[in-house]
C-alpha cells in the first residue's frame, strides 16, 4: 500500500521531465503522420501513454525488492514467453516479435528489458563480494546472454543489444575489475564478429555496409541515413516550423514516426528544438542515476542504475543514428518514438526507478 | 533493525556513469550543431533538390503544309497509359488488373516495367491507347489510381505513302545522334526527324519544350507546381508540293516501282516527289517494332530508299539531250547539219547498233532527238571526245548533287579519263565514249538531275536549284535564284524544237501527246544487260530497261517540268511517257480545252 511518506518521496522532477519529452513525442508524431493515412497514431500513442502511466503506479505501489526477489521467476516466464514467439509466432513482416493480445499487438522483448534489469540487480548484488572477476558474473552473463540470443533470433538485434551494457554497467557497479571489464569488452567483440560473419542476415550486413558508405545502395538502407542528414542540416538553427519539415511531410524520412522522429524534431524545431530534448533525456537519466546514488541498498542502486544503462544506451544510439554516425537499427527512442511496447516499457522502468527513490527511507 | 550497506564503491563508480552519459549526449549534441548550424547551407540545398523535378512540356512539332496551305504532316494527341509501380500497394494485383482493364497480356506488361529507365517516373505500358482504353481506364480511376492517361503529341501522315520520301519520318534519337554535337541538347526518348524533310529541318520543326518545377513526394507524387515556362510551339513549314499533283503521282504509278519529279522550271520549287515502293510513315510515330522495321530494311526492293535523289541510274536516251548541247555550242554541229544513220555504226572494231535496225538514213539533230536515233549521236561523240562531253555534263548538272533540301543525296556519276584512271588505274578507251554518248557505260543520274535537265530547257537555259520548302512560320525561305548558263539562244531552240517533235511530230514520245497542250519530252531506256543479253530468249523482267521519259509543258511558257522512271519499264516511250501523260493532264487540269484528250494512235 502506498504510504503518505511515500508520496513525499516521488521525485516530482523527473515525472516532470518524462511526461514533457512524451507530450514533445506525441506532437511530433502527430506532425509525422497528419497527412498520411495514419494519422490517428498520435491518439494510440496517447492510449499507449494512459497505458502505462497506470503501469507506474502499479510498480510503484510494490517494493521494488519484492519485485527483484522474484526476478528468476521473471526469467522464466520470459524465456517462455520468447521461446513460444520464436516456435510459434505469427511472422510480421518478416520477424517473430510481436504477440498478438486481443486487438493488441505487444512487443515481449521490450518487458524483457525489465525483466533482464531486475536479473542483474538481484543476483549482483547478492553477490558480496568486495570486488569482482569473470567468473563472478559468468553466470549472469549466460543468463543474459541466453535472453540475448532469444531475441535476436527474432530477429530483433537491437533491442537485444540494449542488455550488454545494462550488463556492463551493473557488472562495473558491482565491483567488476576494470581488466576484467576490459576483457568483457574483447570478447563481445570477438562474439561479435563471428556473429557477424555467420549470424548476421543480409540486410543487417547491407545496413552496415551502406552505414559506412551510403552511396552505395542510395535507395536501400543507406538511403535511410542520407535522408536522415539531410533532414536534421536542412532544419538549421531554428527549423522548419512544426509540421513544415518538407523532408518528413514529402515522405522522403522513412520510419519517421518511430526510428525516426529525432530526424522530424531536428527538422522542424531546429538545434534549438535538438538541444532542449537532449537536455530533457539527459536531466531524466542524471536524475536517475542521482536515484541511483540515493539508494539504500545495492539492489535498488543495480536495478536503477541498470534500467538508466538500458534507456541511456537506446536513447544515444537512436540520436546518434539520426545524426548518421551509427548504422541504422530499429531502435525506437524512449518517450518519443510511436510504438505502444515501448512506452509501456519505458514507463515501467520509470516507474521502477522512482520506486527506489520512493523507498530509500523504508525499512 | 536497518542493515546499512557499504555503497561507496557503488557511489564513486556511478559518479563515473553519469559523467560517461554527459560525455556521449554532449557529443551527440557537438554533431547537431555541426550538421545544422554549420553544414546548413550544405543540407539545406540537397533538401530542395530532393523535392523538386523538373518536368518536360513537349514541345508540338511544326506542321509541314503543301503550297496550299494543305497540311502534310500534323501531330494528333494521342494517349499513353502508364502505371506508377511505387504507388502501387499490391504490384500483382494491380498488374493483372490493369492487364485486363486494357486488353494486355501480364507477360508484356511486365516486361515492360523491367525495361523502364529512370525510378520514381511513370512507365507507359500502352502507347496509342484507343479512346475506349481511355474511357475503360478513368472509369475505374479510384480501383488503379497508380494508373493515369497522359496526352501527348504524336506524327501524323495524312498522306500515308504517298510523298513518304520527300516528307520523311521521325523517331527517337539514336545514341550515335546524342554524341553529336548537333543533338548536344536532346535526352534519350526525344522525338528527331531521321529521313526527308522531318530531317533536313529538324531544328527549326522541334520547337522548344517548356518545362513545369513541381513539387514531389519520395513516390513521385506530384503535391504542387512551382512554376512553369510553356513550350514554343514548332513553326509550321510551307513546302512546294502540291499535295493533289502528289496523290496523282502516286496514283499514276499502280504500284510498279520507280520514281517521278516535278519542278516548277522558273523557281526550282519541287511540286511533287514520288518513290515507289514506299512505306507509311504512321507506322513509325510510336516507335516501330523491330521485326517491322527489319523487314522494311532487308526489302529488296529497297523502300526505304527515296529514289529521286539517290536511286543513280544510265540516263539512256536522256543524255542525247546533253549530246545536242554540247555538240551546237562547241560548233560540232548545226540544227541542219545532217548523218547518215544506216542502223549501225561500225567504229573501233565494234559495230554499234542504233535502236532502229533498218536504220533513220539521213538525219538531222531534230529528227535525231524524235526518233533518238543512236548513230546520230554515236557520230557526235565521236567528234565531241569524252572530255567535252564530261565537261559539259557536269555543267548540265550530272555528277554532283543538285543541292536540294533533302538529307543523303546522290552525285550520279560522270566518268571521264582521269575518273577512270583514279579510280580503276586504267586509260580511257574510245569505245567507251560512244557508250556514254548515248547516255550508257559508267554515265549515271539521278531522276532529280534529269527533272532539272528538263527544267533547264524549260526555261531557257537556266540551271535551277531544286528546293522543297516554301516558307518557315510564315515567312518566305530566301531561295537561290537559277543560274543563268549563258548558252546560245540556237542551241536551246534546236532543242527545243527537237524535244517538241518527240511528243507531237511522229518521236518515240508520242504516247506523251496531250490534244490542245504544246508537251515537250524525250523518252529513255537504260539498259541493265546487253542487247546481245536481252535478246537471248524471254529475259526476266529484272532485266529489262528502265523507262526514261523527262518533260515540260505547255511548250510556251512551261510551268511544269517532269521526270519520270519506271524500274525495268522496257521502254520509255512505252513505259514511262504515258505515266507523264497522265501526272501533266492532272497538273494542267483546268487550263486544258474542252476537247477530249486523247492521243492519236500514230505509229512512231
Amino acid at each position: 500500500m502506498i504510504d503518505r511518506r511515500l508520496l513525499l518521496g516521488v521525485d516530482w522532477f523527473l515525472i516532470c521531465a518524462v511526461l514533457l519529452l512524451t507530450a514533445i513525442g506525441v506532437a511530433m508524431i502527430l506532425s509525422a503522420t497528419h497527412d498520411t493515412r495514419h494519422s490517428e497514431l498520435y491518439l494510440k500513442q496517447l492510449y499507449a501513454v494512459g497505458l502505462g502511466v497506470l503501469g507506474m503506479l502499479a510498480v510503484l505501489s510494490v517494493d521494488y525488492r519484492r519485485l527483484a526477489d522474484r526476478a528468476p521467476v521473471f526469467y522464466g516466464a520470459s524465456l517462455l514467453v520468447l521461446g513460444y514467439l520464436l516456435v510459434l509466432g505469427a511472422r510480421v513482416a518478416g520477424t517473430r516479435r510481436w504477440l498478438q493480445l486481443s486487438g493488441a499487438q505487444l512487443q515481449p522483448s521490450e518487458l524483457v528489458k525489465i525483466v533482464a534489469a531486475l536479473l542483474a540487480a538481484k543476483v549482483l548484488a547478492d553477490s558480496r563480494k568486495e570486488s569482482l572477476g569473470l567468473l563472478d558474473v559468468a553466470g549472469l552473463g549466460a543468463a543474459l546472454g541466453l535472453l540475448a540470443l532469444l531475441i535476436a533470433a527474432q530477429p530483433d538485434l537491437g533491442t537485444a543489444f540494449c542488455l550488454v551494457p545494462l550488463f556492463l554497467c551493473v557488472a562495473f557497479l558491482a565491483g567488476l575489475r576494470m581488466r576484467a571489464v576490459l576483457a568483457l569488452i574483447a570478447v563481445l567483440l570477438l562474439v561479435g564478429g563471428l556473429g557477424w560473419q555467420y549470424a548476421l542476415k543480409d540486410y543487417q550486413k547491407t545496413r552496415i555496409y551502406s552505414f559506412l558508405d551510403p552511396r552505395l545502395d542510395p535507395r536501400g538502407a543507406g538511403y535511410q541515413k542520407i535522408q536522415s542528414q539531410i533532414a536534421v542540416g536542412a532544419g538549421g538553427l531554428l527549423g522548419k516550423g512544426y509540421m513544415n519539415g518538407s523532408q518528413s511531410q514529402l515522405g522522403y524520412l522513412p520510419a519517421r514516426q518511430t526510428d525516426f522522429i529525432f530526424s522530424v524534431l531536428a527538422e522542424e524545431l531546429g538545434f534549438l528544438g535538438v538541444a532542449v530534448v537532449l537536455g530533457l533525456y539527459l536531466l531524466v537519466l542524471w536524475r536517475a542515476l542521482e536515484t541511483a546514488q540515493l539508494a539504500r541498498d545495492r539492489v535498488g542502486a543495480f536495478l536503477a542504475a541498470g534500467l538508466t544503462a538500458v534507456l541511456a544506451f537506446q536513447v544515444v544510439y537512436n540520436v546518434a543514428m539520426v545524426a548518421g554516425l551509427v548504422p541504422v537499427k530499429g531502435l525506437p527512442l524512449p518517450l518519443m518514438s510511436y510504438g505502444g511496447s515501448s512506452i509501456l516499457s519505458t514507463f515501467l522502468a520509470v516507474g521502477l526507478i522512482l520506486n527506489v527513490r520512493m523507498r530509500r527511507f523504508v525499512n | 533493525m536497518r542493515i546499512y550497506e557499504d555503497l561507496r564503491v557503488v557511489q564513486t563508480r556511478l559518479a563515473v556513469v553519469q559523467y560517461v552519459i554527459l560525455v556521449l549526449l554532449a557529443l551527440l549534441a557537438a554533431s547537431f550543431w555541426h550538421l545544422q548550424v554549420l553544414r546548413h547551407r550544405y543540407y539545406r540545398t540537397l533538401a530542395e533538390n530532393n523535392r523538386i523535378r523538373v518536368v518536360p512540356i513537349a514541345a508540338p512539332r511544326g506542321p509541314l503544309l503543301d503550297r496550299h496551305g494543305r497540311p502534310l504532316v500534323e501531330n494528333r494527341p494521342s494517349f499513353n497509359i502508364v502505371l506508377a509501380p511505387e504507388q502501387s500497394q499490391d504490384l500483382d494485383d494491380t498488374i493483372s488488373r490493369l492487364a485486363r482493364v486494357l486488353g494486355i497480356g501480364q507477360g508484356a506488361l511486365r516486361e515492360r516495367l523491367a525495361r523502364r529507365g529512370a525510378p520514381f517516373h511513370p512507365v507507359v505500358v500502352k502507347a496509342d491507347a484507343s479512346i475506349e482504353d481511355v474511357a475503360v481506364l478513368e472509369a475505374r480511376r479510384f480501383e488503379l489510381p497508380e494508373a493515369s492517361v497522359q496526352v501527348v503529341p504524336v506524327r501524323s501522315y495524312p498522306l500515308a505513302a504517298a510523298a513518304a520520301h520527300a516528307l520523311g519520318r521521325v523517331g527517337d534519337v539514336t545514341e550515335r545522334q546524342l554524341q553529336s554535337p548537333e543533338f548536344a541538347d536532346l535526352k534519350p526518348g526525344d522525338l528527331v526527324g531521321q529521313a526527308g524533310i522531318e530531317a533536313q529541318y529538324n531544328r527549326a520543326l522541334m520547337g522548344q519544350d517548356g518545362y513545369r518545377s513541381v513539387i514531389v513526394n519520395s513516390r513521385g507524387l506530384e503535391k504542387d507546381e512551382a512554376g512553369r515556362r510553356p513550350p514554343r510551339d514548332g513553326p509550321s513549314l510551307m513546302l512546294t508540293l502540291d499535295a493533289d499533283l502528289q496523290r496523282a503521282v502516286e496514283r499514276a504509278f499502280r504500284g510498279r516501282a520507280g520514281s517521278a519529279v516535278a519542278l516548277d522550271p522558273e523557281t526550282g520549287e519541287v511540286l511533287a516527289m514520288t518513290s515507289i515502293p514506299a512505306y507509311d510513315p504512321n507506322h513509325f510515330t510510336m516507335g516501330i517494332e523491330a521485326a517491322a522495321w527489319n523487314e522494311l530494311a532487308r526489302d529488296p526492293a529497297t523502300p526505304l530508299m527515296n529514289r529521286v535523289i539517290q536511286g543513280q541510274y544510265a540516263p539512256g536516251s536522256l543524255f542525247k539531250i546533253v549530246m545536242a548541247i554540247a555538240a551546237l555550242e562547241e560548233g560540232i554541229v548545226t540544227p541542219e547539219r545532217t548523218f547518215y544513220c544506216p542502223g549501225y555504226l561500225s567504229i573501233y572494231d565494234n559495230v554499234f547498233r542504233c535502236n532502229r535496225a533498218d536504220g533513220h538514213g539521213m538525219v538531222s539533230l531534230r529528227r535525231a532527238l524524235a526518233e533518238s536515233c543512236n548513230v546520230y549521236f554515236y557520230q557526235v561523240g565521236v567528234q565531241l571526245e569524252i572530255e567535252r562531253i564530261a565537261r559539259w555534263a557536269r555543267t548540265l548538272g550530272l555528277g554532283a548533287p543538285t543541292g536540294v533540301d533533302l538529307p543523303h543525296e546522290a552525285s550520279g556519276l560522270v566518268p571521264s579519263p582521269a575518273w577512270k584512271l583514279r579510280t580503276q588505274r586504267l586509260p580511257w578507251y574510245a569505245g567507251e565514249t560512244v557508250s556514254v554518248a548515248i547516255g550508257q557505260g559508267q554515265l549515271t543520274a539521278t531522276p532529280l538531275q534529269m527533272g532539272c535537265l528538263a527544267a533547264m530547257v524549260a526555261s531557257g537555259g537556266k540551271l535551277v536549284r531544286p528546293r522543297l520548302v516554301r516558307a518557315l512560320g510564315g515567312r518566305p525561305v530566301a531561295a537561290e535564284p537559277p543560274r543563268d548558263l549563258g548558252l546560245k539562244p540556237g542551241t536551246l531552240a534546236a532543242v527545243r524544237a527537237g524535244l517538241f517533235a518527240v511528243v507531237n511530230d511522229h518521236g518515240s514520245g508520242w504516247r506523251a501527246r496531250i490534244d490542245g497542250v504544246e508537251v515537250c519530252g524525250k523518252t529513255g531506256s537504260a539498259q541493265v544487260v546487253s542487247h546481245a543479253r536481252l535478246a537471248r530468249g524471254t529475259p526476266a523482267a529484272a532485266l529489262q530497261p528502265h523507262a526514261w521519259f523527262i518533260a515540260y509543258a505547255p511548250a510556251e511558257r512551261p510551268r511544269i517540268a517532269l521526270a519520270v522512271l519506271v524500274e525495268h519499264g522496257g521502254s520509255g516511250g512505252e513505259a514511262a511517257a504515258p505515266l507523264a501523260r497522265e501526272i501533266l493532264t492532272r497538273f494542267l487540269g483546268d487550263t486544258l480545252p474542252r476537247r477530249a484528250v486523247v492521243a492519236d494512235a500514230v505509229g512512231p
